[in-house]
């Protein structure tokens, strides 16, 4: 299925033409030209991420994705700010503490651009899913998985690695992505933290033969018979 | 008289204005030239000059409101931009490169250590002067000598925690003023 991404600016030249750069990429690109107008396609057909204008005459940034959160605890899609004059700091804190993702400044090259947008959805691909494979069942809305009948004791990061790991079954996951996607934005860098992971996981397993190590490169959850 | 910006940094936008106008002035002579003769448009060269005009605008920008670039380097680029983007998220201006490239004004670095032995002397010595932060996967005493070599200001293990990063930032930064 086609990304869906919903570029809002309210200059219909840079909306127009931002959109291309991403259409070419093979994105599906709609555009909105002010804040209100982008909180409507969102009710009536949700993206897969969004980029929104910083500057709008309407409203500003913020303000749309306080509305986009309306009670909820977060967005459901990432939310890519683009902004036309380097901020302070205190504003970008601002657009995060209301669930922005990333930021970009206007006439940053296209690569970068693309190359942000796929981080985003990297990101939040395969959050808040429930997987189960052979006897074992994660849900992570729950923060919960059980093998069998046993609720196993994992804190968030195995709990996360074990999830990944298990939506791929058969495959190696190498340890870049591993830290990408399990321990997130945080600098951590290194290889213990995921041995500890995987050391805590098999450990609450209480049985051999889920996860294998594949030496130098990373790990695999093993097909279950 | 000093300026809003502090005395210091008028000359530096003065200089960047500077250049800013004369970069837009060659695009505009070149496009109008292109149109009086009905010849092609150069679009390589003047692609090269907007990119230039955006990178003094920056400079500009940087200057006016007293910001500055973290330049996140890892031989991981992933990782790097991971970094680079948990610091956008925190404020600051981030960006990543799985290797080291030509520093710009107003740039501070967060090096990989193990990129070390891969740069020229030339490239050692601009480090030595943007005095980085350094990042390593190793504690032994060599690496915090090597890190010493580079004139680093400040010295942290991996796995690094995005708040010590920031801490060390912000020492760097406290530093530079």
């Amino acid at each position: 299925m086609t990304t869906k991404l919903l570029v809002v600016d309210d200059e219909p030249r840079t909306a127009e033409i931002t959109a291309e750069l991403l259409r070419r990429a093979g994105y599906a690109v709609e555009i909105a030209v002010s804040g209100s107008e982008a909180l409507q396609r969102v009710r009536s057909n949700s993206p897969d991420l969004m980029l929104l204008d910083y500057e709008m005459p309407d409203m500003e940034a913020p303000e749309v994705l306080d509305s986009l959160r309306s009670g909820a605890d977060r967005i459901a899609f990432p939310v890519i700010i683009l902004t036309g004059a380097r901020h302070a700091p205190g504003d970008q804190v601002l657009g995060i503490e209301r669930g922005a993702s990333d930021y970009i400044a206007k006439g940053t090259d296209r690569q970068v651009l693309l190359a942000r947008v796929r981080g985003a959805l990297r990101e939040r691909a395969g959050e808040s899913r429930v997987i189960v494979n052979g006897r074992l069942r994660i849900d992570l809305a729950r923060g919960q998985a059980w093998l069998g009948e046993n609720a196993l004791k994992l804190e968030r990061r195995p709990l996360l690695m074990l999830q990944f790991l298990a939506g791929r079954p058969g495959e190696v996951v190498g340890r870049a992505e591993l830290l990408e996607r399990v321990w997130g934005t945080s600098y951590s860098g290194f290889e213990h933290s995921i041995e500890q992971a995987v050391h805590e996981i098999r450990r609450a397993l209480k049985e051999p033969g889920w996860i294998e190590t594949v030496r130098g490169i990373g790990y695999r959850f093993v097909i279950q018979p | 008289m000093e300026s809003a910006t502090g005395s210091s940094s008028s000359p530096e936008l003065a200089e960047a204005l500077h250049r800013l106008r004369s970069t837009l002035a060659r695009l505009k002579a070149e496009l109008e030239l292109a149109q009086a003769d009905g010849t092609p448009v150069p679009a390589e060269r003047l692609l090269g000059d907007l990119n230039e005009a955006l990178a003094i605008l920056r400079a500009v920008e940087q200057s006016a409101f007293g910001t500055f670039t973290v330049l996140v380097v890892d031989d991981d680029a992933r990782l790097a931009e991971l970094t680079a983007r948990g610091l956008r998220r925190l404020g600051y201006d981030a960006e990543s490169a799985g290797a080291l490239r030509d520093q710009q004004p107003r740039e501070l670095i967060v090096f990989d250590l193990s990129l070390a032995s891969g740069i020229s002397e030339t490239a050692k010595s601009a480090l030595r002067a943007a005095r980085p932060i350094v990042v390593t996967g190793a504690t032994d005493p060599g690496s915090r000598a090597l890190a010493a070599s580079l004139n680093a200001s400040d010295y942290l293990v991996k796995p690094v925690e995005l708040n010590d990063l920031v801490a060390a930032i912000k020492r760097r930064v406290a530093v530079a003023r």
